[in-house]
Parts: structure tokens; C-alpha cells; sequence
């Protein structure tokens, strides 16, 4: 992917469709031309006019949607069910808010978008230049695998709620297209930062396999080195058996001195090479063994391939420490950057994220609860009709969880494979076993092991699994509380009207309706301090 | 007491059979893999349709009865499930690759311990105490006693039809059980090399311990001779750094030769000259098991991966597991507490209901906290390690003033260990970390969802069953 003239292909060039998709519908105000020819985010004044165009249509439909199926929430209110119609009311616009919340972001950010895609690319440049290859195909098949799950969940539940739930004799009935609006312009969002979230999550994979790559090249090296030590060396085994301790290390290291004399400047190199036994003694014994030429050499490896007798040699670049160092320092670099750019971009969609979430937490209760109600014949916000249905409502969970679900183990995956690279560092650092490498590691690791990236939400709380265990356990309590709560309504209820039905007297009534309004400010007091945490 | 787990485990086909070779019949491993998941959603399916055998379709099983029953079976539905689905994409892949890293580490271990001549004591890693047969004489026994109540009152309902039931009822907890019996061997085994890792460092330690005392009381008489050098060495370091440096490289990458002569020496010897290369350094290294550090990182290194590799498995049959046994145990106290002390002993059947409930909840969480107990003394262990290695910085010894690249190396390694900490702990696909702090979590939610259960007003539902007056 990486390969042409230009150096790296810009990441943006996968996001075509995408970004074709979210300028119509009005989720990015960036300009169209300078994205379909240069392929940069920049900003553009008819864009954001589009933008806040679309915006506004949005919220007039929607509120002309909410009103025009209002009539039915009347009849809720005057059927008693206090708690279920406060939910609805209170959940009425969180679909709304959420995506103004992100559409607004997305206005003030539209500068600073397009820096963090240069950002990423001027990234990838120097990864290419580190030898670390990145594919991005995947990321533009990861898209349309997105937009194509949007399309069935959004249309499915759309279409299926029509049908089943909505009474579409009337041609105001159209207007519950409008419903959808809010969640798709929101996933639109949202598949921008995931697909973005998985391009760092993929370059910090890239970094960790170069490392590893690294390691295991070297190994083979070693492995070479002692394999050919077995085979082929011969004298240097028979020196070694016959004799323990002492002639083969003095004629290594006198072996050295010649070394260092005929390699001459480079000290870390041929301190390093020094380090590996099993380095010197293959080529000394080809040498001593049949040619006697060309001693020093097998030691560089970049000369390595000139020595005709080791032309097979595995290089391992662990063993020219000033090169490594180079490498590791930029390699750590990069790192740091893109721990950067993980930064900035979760500072960019911080406030989409935080309506996302408590949307989706909101939303699973409500559906869920209203999936009871349901179930127990009572009447639901017209706006929630699709928990009418179990199938449905099992769609829309699904939908909307896994949103939620997704981001939330994609910022989890990011953030271990950033701490993923500390430990391929000190691998490299083992496996090489050489002085100077291990103060560059220790150094390097440091460096690392405070620049750690972690994804939150504003800062409320951190995007990793644990937050989803918090949470699943918090949808479960309150659901638990609000049917209990609707469970103790209802017996009430049926007590008041049996009650009502056997004595028919004024006073009765008088004190029944006293009670149920007692009951309903209590609910109210309870469903407020229940949503408020969430925000 | 493990082979006959694992024999267990490929009875009811939770993992193939075979499953160290690589190369076997394919056929032959999995069918049992696929005939026991067969019959289970069989019975499962067959109880659910044709609205027989179940016990909720006896005229005996009340509401209350019949929902509970109908919780345990779906809960252990989705238990089994998940875990076979689980268990069928790891296949025997896992297993294989276990071993092959396993025998890598105990051969490098092996070799470890001949350098730190520890091999008289191996031995004693083989007897295990007595807390051990003891725990698993209680496992066994808990788990006998759950499948006997189970599988008798069901026989006495069913007659020769119980399997059906039993197989919808307990058959699910006890396969995830069985599982986890699998996740706790993995971890124990993990735990088991990270001890003797331990006791290799503790060893080099002691020997530093030992040989710190010469050298600071200048023992003149007899090493005076090689302090003199060693400080001429010192002296000398900045100008021949590198020669010394080569030749402390010789001498540590020998340890194949000193293996031979070890076996003569005690350590407190000191006459085993090493060759010196440089005519410099006369100072030897009495005991040389400080040559096993580097040897050491990397199996530390290696077991980490190691276990990376096995929760990577097991960590998510954890998740539906923990959730069961979470569920299960809410339920129990519920019934116990709400039922069973209001009218117990009045319908047979809701009895035992709530009696199974209240069993395998224990049950499960038996198993649930010896896999945390574990996974936190194999977290703790890997820990020790780097707690020792400080140690061993701390003391200065003779080996890591000599050479810069003895302190880099163990510096090198408690750094990497602070970014495995980051990295990896036990934990359930990352929902939670496996040790005692996930009880703590769980003991507070439970504890909030009783609260509220326990305000369900029963009396109602029970008095319409005619089960009160």
C-alpha cells in the first residue's frame, strides 16, 4: 500500500464513500472538491451553511414529529402510568441532543480534522521510512462493512416499526422517517472516530511487529551463528571439548584486539559484536578452516553479504547499536506521536462520546423497561413504540449496544496495544544482550512508560471494559428498581380501582386521587435522581 | 487428581480428545466434542417444544417453581453454550501450543537449576502439601454431592427418564465448572514456574548475600591479591572499558563450561579460576548462578507470554461463568430467604428447586474463587519476581559492579515488568481483573441487588398458590 512515489498514500483516500455519505447528510462541513482531488479535510464556509441548513431542518422535523405523534402520549398521561411517561418525556430529545451534540462538534472541529489527518499521514512517512509497512485497505473494507451494518440495522428497524407499529393510513405518517435521522447521523459520526481509532490502533501494531520482527530476526541470526558453530566449526568444537576453560577464549579475545585494529572506528558495533560468543567463533573457524580471509568482515552486517562464504547469512540489524539506536529512538518517536494524536482525537469527539454514552445507557434502560411495560399491556411514549415489539427492541439493542460496545473495546484495544510496545522494546533489548542496547532500552522504556494513551469521555469516566462492566451492572439495578417500581404502581392501581368499583362514594375517590398524586410526585423525584448521575 | 479432570472433560467433550498430539484423527477427536452438545440441545430443545419431561410441566410446580426453573435452565443454556462455542474455536490448537512453550521454559528451567545447583531439591516440587489434596477432596466431594442430590430427586420424579432433565438442569454448571477446573490447572501450572523462577532469584540473592560480607570487611589474607586487582580493574575500567567489557562477556556467555566444573565445587569455593582474557581480571565468581539472570529474564518473559496466551482462552468462558455464578447465588439467597424459610417443606418440588439453587451456588463459587485465589497468587509470584530482582540491585553484589551490563540487564527487567503490569493481568476479556478485588465488586453489587429483591412483597404470590394461609 505504502509503496508509491509519493511516499504513503494518505489515510483519507479509504474514507471516500464515507466522507461522501456524511457531506450529504451533513455530518463533516469540510470541502468537497479539495477531499475528491487532494484528499485533505479542509474548511469551508458553504459547507457549514449546508451544515447548520440541514441542522435546523432536522430539529424542525423532529419537533413536528414529536408533536404530530404527541396525540397518543395524551391519553398515557391521563391513563395514570406517571413514572413511564416521565421517562418518555424526559427521553424525548436525547436523540435530538445527540446529534446536534455531534454535528455542532463537528462545526467548531472542521479546522482541526483535517491537521490530525496530516498529522497521521506525516506519521505513516516515517514509519515508512522505519521499514514498518502499513496496510489500509483493510481500514476502507472495515468502512463499508460499517456503513453497510448502519444501513441494515437503521433500515430494518425503520421499516419494521412502520409496518408493525405505525398507523400509516395517514400520510403524516411519513414524517416517523424522521425518527431514524438522529441515530444514523450519529453512527455516521461515530464510524469516523472508530475507523480512525483502528488506523492508530493499527500503527501502533505496526510498531510493535517491527520490534518483534526485530527480535526474531536477530534470533535466527544466533541461531545461524550456532547452528553453523555446530556444523561446520569444527577446530573451534574441538578446542572446546578437549580443552576446557582456557585456549579458545584467549584466542577470541586476542582475535578481538584484531578486530578492533582492523575495524577500527565504529566502537559500539564491535563492542556489540563482541558481545556474542558465538559471533566470532563461526567465521574464525571458516577462516582458519579453509581460507584464512576476510576475518573482520562477517562481523558488519551490512559487509556480511560481500564475504562469499556466508552469502546465506541472516541479518539481524540488533547488532549494529548505533543504527538500532537510531531506529528504536525513532521508532519511540513515532510512538509518542501517535499517543499524540490518540490525545487529540479523543479531545475531538470528547463531547460526542459523552452524548453517545448516555444515550446508549439511557436508551437501553428506557427500551427495556418499556419492553415490560409492554409486555404488561400497558401504553408506552409513542415515540418508544418500537419496544411493542420484542424483535424489534432486540434489533435496536443491539444496534445501539453495540455502537457503545464497539468504540468502548476499540479504545481498550488501542490502549493495550500502546502499552504493547514498552514490553516488544525490552524484548529487543533481551534478546540483543548488549550493553549499550540496554541503556537505550532502559531509557527509551521510560519514556514509554509514561506516555501511556487512555481514552475517556470528558474525562467522566475511561473507555475501556471495566466502564462496561460498571455500566451493565448499573442498566441491570435500575431496571431491577423501575419494574418494581411500576410493578408496586400497578397493584395500586388495581387496588384504587377495585376499591373504587365496590364503594362508589365521593370521600373514597377524594382520598384515592390524594394518594396517587402523592405517589406520582414521588416518582418523579425518584426518575430525576435516577438520570441525573448519568449526565 | 488432574488426569482425571481432563479425562472428565473429554467424556463430556469440552475438549478434544488427543489433545497433545498434533497429527490424529480428526474424527476421533471431536466427536465427543460434538455428540454431548448434541444430546443437550436435544434435551434443551426437546423439553422447551414438546412441553414434556420438564419439571416446570408437572402439575406439583407452582409459579414460583416454574419460574425459577425456567431461569435455571435458560441460564445454564446460555452457560453451556457459550463455553462449547468457546471451547470449539480454541480446539486443541492451544493445548498443543501450551505444552510446546511449557516444555520450552522447563528445559531452560531444568538447565537453570543445574547452574544454581538446585537439582537435589527437586523433589519436593512434586509432593504437594496437604491443603492441596484437601482442596480438591473437598471440590470432588461438593461436586459429588451436587450431581447425587440432582441426578436422585430427578430419578425420583422422572423415573428412567431423569437424564433428560438432569441434562438441562446440572449438566451445564457442571461442564463450565469442569472448564474452569481447565482454566485453574492452566493457571496453576503458570503459577508452579513462576515459583521456581522465584526460587532461582532467591538463590543468586542469597549468594550475593554470602559474598557481599568479603568484600567489605577486606578479608586481606586471603583475597587480598584480587582486591587489589579488582581495583586496579576499576581504576583501569574508563580506559580499557571495552576490553573489560569484552571480557566479562566471555566469561558470562560460558556457562556450558562452568556447568562441568560446578558440579565439582561448592559454592563457597573459590579456587575455580576462570580464564582471564585480558590479564586484568582475576576475580572470580564463586557460585555462578548469577549467569542464570539473563537465562531468567527471559523465561520470566516467556511465562508472562505465556499466560497471556492462556487468558487469552480461558478469560472470556470466564465472563458467562462469573455471570451464572453471580446469578445463581442472587437467586438462591432469594429463594432460601423468601421462600424456602416461609414454606419450606410444603411442595416437594419447590423444595428442591430452591435446595438446587442454594447448592450450586455454593458450588460455583467454589470454583469461582479458587480461579481468582490463582490468578492472584500467579499474579503475586510474577511480582516477587521483580521484587527479588531490586533486591538483588540493592545489595550491590560483586557481579553487578564489575559490569554495567549485569545492572542494565536487571534494570532492563524491572522496567519491562512495570510494562507487563500495565499490560496484562487475569482478567475476563478485560471486564475484570480476576483477582480478590472482582469479589469485593461482585459482594457489593450482590449485596445491592438482595436489597432490593428482597422488598418483592411474596406473601401475595405464595398465598395465591395456596402454599400460605
Amino acid at each position: 500500500m505504502s509503496q508509491p512515489t509519493p511516499l504513503v498514500q494518505p489515510l483519507l483516500l479509504q474514507f471516500q464513500q464515507l466522507f461522501f455519505l456524511s457531506k450529504m447528510v451533513g455530518v463533516l462541513p469540510q470541502n468537497l472538491d479539495k477531499f475528491r482531488y487532494k484528499n485533505v479535510l479542509e474548511k469551508s464556509r458553504n459547507g457549514m451553511l449546508y451544515m447548520l441548513g440541514v441542522l435546523s431542518i432536522y430539529v424542525v422535523l423532529y419537533n413536528l414529529l414529536i408533536y404530530s405523534f404527541g396525540e397518543e402520549d395524551r391519553t398515557l398521561k391521563a391513563s395514570q402510568s406517571t413514572l413511564t411517561f416521565v421517562i418518555g418525556l424526559f427521553l424525548t430529545y436525547i436523540g435530538l441532543i445527540m446529534m446536534a451534540t455531534d454535528q455542532l462538534t463537528a462545526l467548531f472541529n472542521q479546522g482541526q480534522l483535517g491537521e490530525l489527518y496530516e498529522r497521521i499521514r506525516v506519521v505513516d512517512e516515517r514509519l515508512y521510512r522505519e521499514e514498518c509497512l502499513l496496510d489500509n485497505s483493510c481500514i476502507a473494507k472495515r468502512i463499508r462493512i460499517m456503513l453497510i451494518m448502519t444501513f441494515i440495522f437503521e433500515i430494518s428497524i425503520l421499516v419494521a416499526t412502520y409496518i408493525n407499529l405505525v398507523d400509516y393510513t395517514q400520510w403524516l405518517s411519513l414524517l416517523w422517517i424522521v425518527s431514524a435521522v438522529p441515530t444514523f447521523v450519529n453512527t455516521l459520526d461515530k464510524i469516523w472516530f472508530a475507523v480512525s481509532l483502528y488506523a492508530l490502533k493499527e500503527r501502533f501494531e505496526a510498531i510493535n511487529a517491527t520490534l518483534e520482527d526485530l527480535v526474531m530476526e536477530h534470533e535466527k541470526y544466533k541461531a545461524w551463528l550456532t547452528g553453523d558453530d555446530a556444523t561446520t566449526a569444527t577446530v573451534g568444537n574441538r578446542t572446546a571439548d578437549s580443552q576446557q576453560s582456557s585456549p579458545p577464549p584467549q584466542y577470541d579475545s586476542n582475535l578481538e584486539y584484531l578486530y578492533k585494529e582492523l575495524g577500527g572506528i565504529d566502537t559500539g558495533s564491535l563492542r556489540n559484536s563482541g558481545g556474542k560468543n558465538h559471533n566470532k567463533v563461526a567465521p574464525i573457524a571458516h577462516s582458519m578452516n579453509s581460507f584464512g580471509e576476510t576475518i573482520p568482515t562477517p562481523h558488519k552486517p551490512q559487509r556480511m553479504n560481500t564475504n562469499p562464504l556466508i552469502n546465506m547469512a541472516h541479518e539481524s540489524e540488533l547488532n549494529d547499536a548505533a543504527k538500532v539506536e537510531i531506529k528504536l529512538n525513532n521508532l519511540c518517536q513515532v510512538h509518542d506521536e501517535i499517543c499524540e494524536i490518540g490525545k487529540a482525537m479523543n479531545g475531538l469527539w470528547s463531547y460526542p462520546i459523552l452524548s453517545l454514552m448516555a444515550y446508549g445507557f439511557l436508551i437501553f434502560t428506557a427500551q427495556l423497561y418499556f419492553l415490560y411495560c409492554a409486555t404488561q399491556s400497558q401504553s408506552i411514549p409513542s415515540l418508544f413504540r418500537s419496544a411493542k415489539n420484542p424483535f424489534i427492541t432486540v434489533i435496536v439493542l443491539v444496534y445501539t449496544s453495540g455502537k457503545c460496545i464497539y468504540l468502548i473495546y476499540l479504545s481498550w484495544k488501542t490502549s493495550l496495544a500502546s502499552k504493547r510496545t514498552g514490553i516488544s522494546l525490552h524484548k529487543c533489548g533481551v534478546v540483543a544482550d548488549d550493553n549499550l542496547l540496554y541503556e537505550i532500552v532502559n531509557h527509551l522504556s521510560l519514556k514509554l512508560l509514561n506516555h501511556s494513551v487512555d481514552f475517556s469521555a470528558c474525562g467522566f469516566f475511561t473507555l475501556d471494559m471495566e466502564t462496561l462492566y460498571g455500566v451493565s451492572g448499573g442498566i441491570t439495578s435500575y431496571l431491577i428498581i423501575l419494574i418494581q417500581f411500576n410493578l408496586a404502581a400497578q397493584q395500586a392501581k388495581d387496588a384504587i380501582q377495585s376499591f373504587n368499583s365496590f364503594n362508589d362514594t365521593a370521600g373514597f375517590v377524594g382520598a384515592a386521587t390524594e394518594m396517587d398524586n402523592n405517589s406520582s410526585t414521588l416518582y418523579d423525584m425518584i426518575t430525576t435522581t435516577m438520570m441525573t448521575p448519568t449526565y | 487428581m488432574i488426569q482425571i479432570m481432563n479425562w472428565l472433560s473429554m467424556a463430556i467433550g469440552l475438549i478434544p480428545l488427543n489433545r497433545q498430539q498434533f497429527h490424529s484423527n480428526f474424527l476421533v477427536d471431536y466427536v465427543m466434542m460434538v455428540l454431548v452438545p448434541c444430546l443437550y440441545l436435544a434435551a434443551y430443545f426437546g423439553i422447551n417444544l414438546l412441553q414434556r419431561f420438564g419439571l416446570a410441566f408437572l402439575d406439583a410446580c407452582n409459579s414460583v417453581c416454574r419460574l425459577s426453573n425456567n431461569l435455571f435452565m435458560h441460564l445454564g443454556a446460555f452457560l453451556y453454550v457459550t463455553i462449547f462455542i468457546l471451547s470449539l474455536y480454541r480446539r486443541k490448537q492451544f493445548f498443543v501450543d501450551f505444552e510446546t512453550h511449557l516444555a520450552e521454559i522447563d528445559v531452560v528451567i531444568q538447565k537453570c537449576r543445574q547452574v544454581a545447583e538446585l537439582d537435589k531439591s527437586r523433589v519436593k516440587a512434586v509432593k504437594h502439601s496437604v491443603a492441596y489434596h484437601f482442596t480438591w477432596l473437598f471440590v470432588f466431594g461438593i461436586f459429588i454431592f451436587a450431581l447425587y442430590y440432582d441426578a436422585s430427586a430427578l430419578y425420583g420424579t422422572f423415573g428412567e427418564y431423569a437424564i433428560i432433565p438432569f441434562m438441562v438442569s446440572s449438566f451445564p454448571y457442571l461442564a463450565g465448572s469442569i472448564i474452569q477446573g481447565e482454566f485453574i490447572y492452566h493457571v496453576s501450572v503458570i503459577s508452579n514456574r513462576f515459583e521456581q523462577i522465584n526460587t532461582l532469584f532467591e538463590k543468586i540473592n542469597q549468594e550475593t548475600r554470602r559474598r557481599h560480607a568479603p568484600l567489605t570487611v577486606f578479608d586481606i589474607e586471603s583475597e587480598g591479591k584480587k582486591q587489589e586487582r579488582k581495583s586496579a580493574m576499576m581504576a583501569t575500567k574508563s580506559a580499557f572499558g571495552i576490553e573489560q567489557k569484552l571480557a566479562d562477556e566471555m566469561k558470562r556467555q560460558k556457562p556450558p563450561q562452568l556447568d562441568d566444573e560446578d558440579e565439582l565445587n561448592t559454592s563457597d569455593e573459590e579456587d575455580e579460576d576462570i580464564f582471564d582474557y585480558n590479564d586484568i581480571n582475576t576475580e572470580n565468581t564463586e557460585s555462578t548462578s548469577e549467569t542464570n539472570l539473563p537465562d531468567l529474564f527471559k523465561l520470566h518473559d516467556k511465562i508472562l507470554s505465556l499466560s497471556v496466551l492462556t487468558n487469552g482462552e480461558f478469560g472470556p468462558q470466564c465472563v458467562p461463568y462469573m455471570a451464572a455464578c453471580f446469578v445463581v447465588s442472587i437467586f438462591g439467597i432469594f429463594l432460601e430467604t423468601k421462600v424456602n424459610f416461609i414454606v419450606g417443606g410444603k411442595s416437594r418440588v419447590l423444595d428442591y428447586m430452591t435446595y438446587l439453587y442454594v447448592i450450586w451456588s455454593f458450588t460455583t463459587m467454589v470454583v469461582a474463587y479458587i480461579v481468582l485465589r490463582l490468578c492472584c497468587n500467579a499474579n503475586n509470584h510474577s511480582k516477587q519476581s521483580a521484587m527479588i530482582v531490586h533486591e538483588i540491585m540493592q545489595k550491590k553484589p560483586a557481579f553487578m559492579l564489575s559490569n554495567d551490563l549485569f545492572y542494565n540487564k536487571m534494570k532492563s527487567f524491572t522496567l519491562q515488568f512495570l510494562h507487563w503490569e500495565g499490560y496484562f493481568q487475569f482478567n475476563g476479556i478485560g471486564l475484570f481483573a480476576l483477582d480478590y478485588t472482582f469479589i469485593f465488586s461482585t459482594v457489593s453489587a450482590a449485596t445491592s441487588y438482595l436489597i432490593v429483591l428482597l422488598q418483592f412483597d411474596m406473601t401475595s404470590i405464595l398465598r395465591s398458590e395456596g402454599l400460605m394461609t
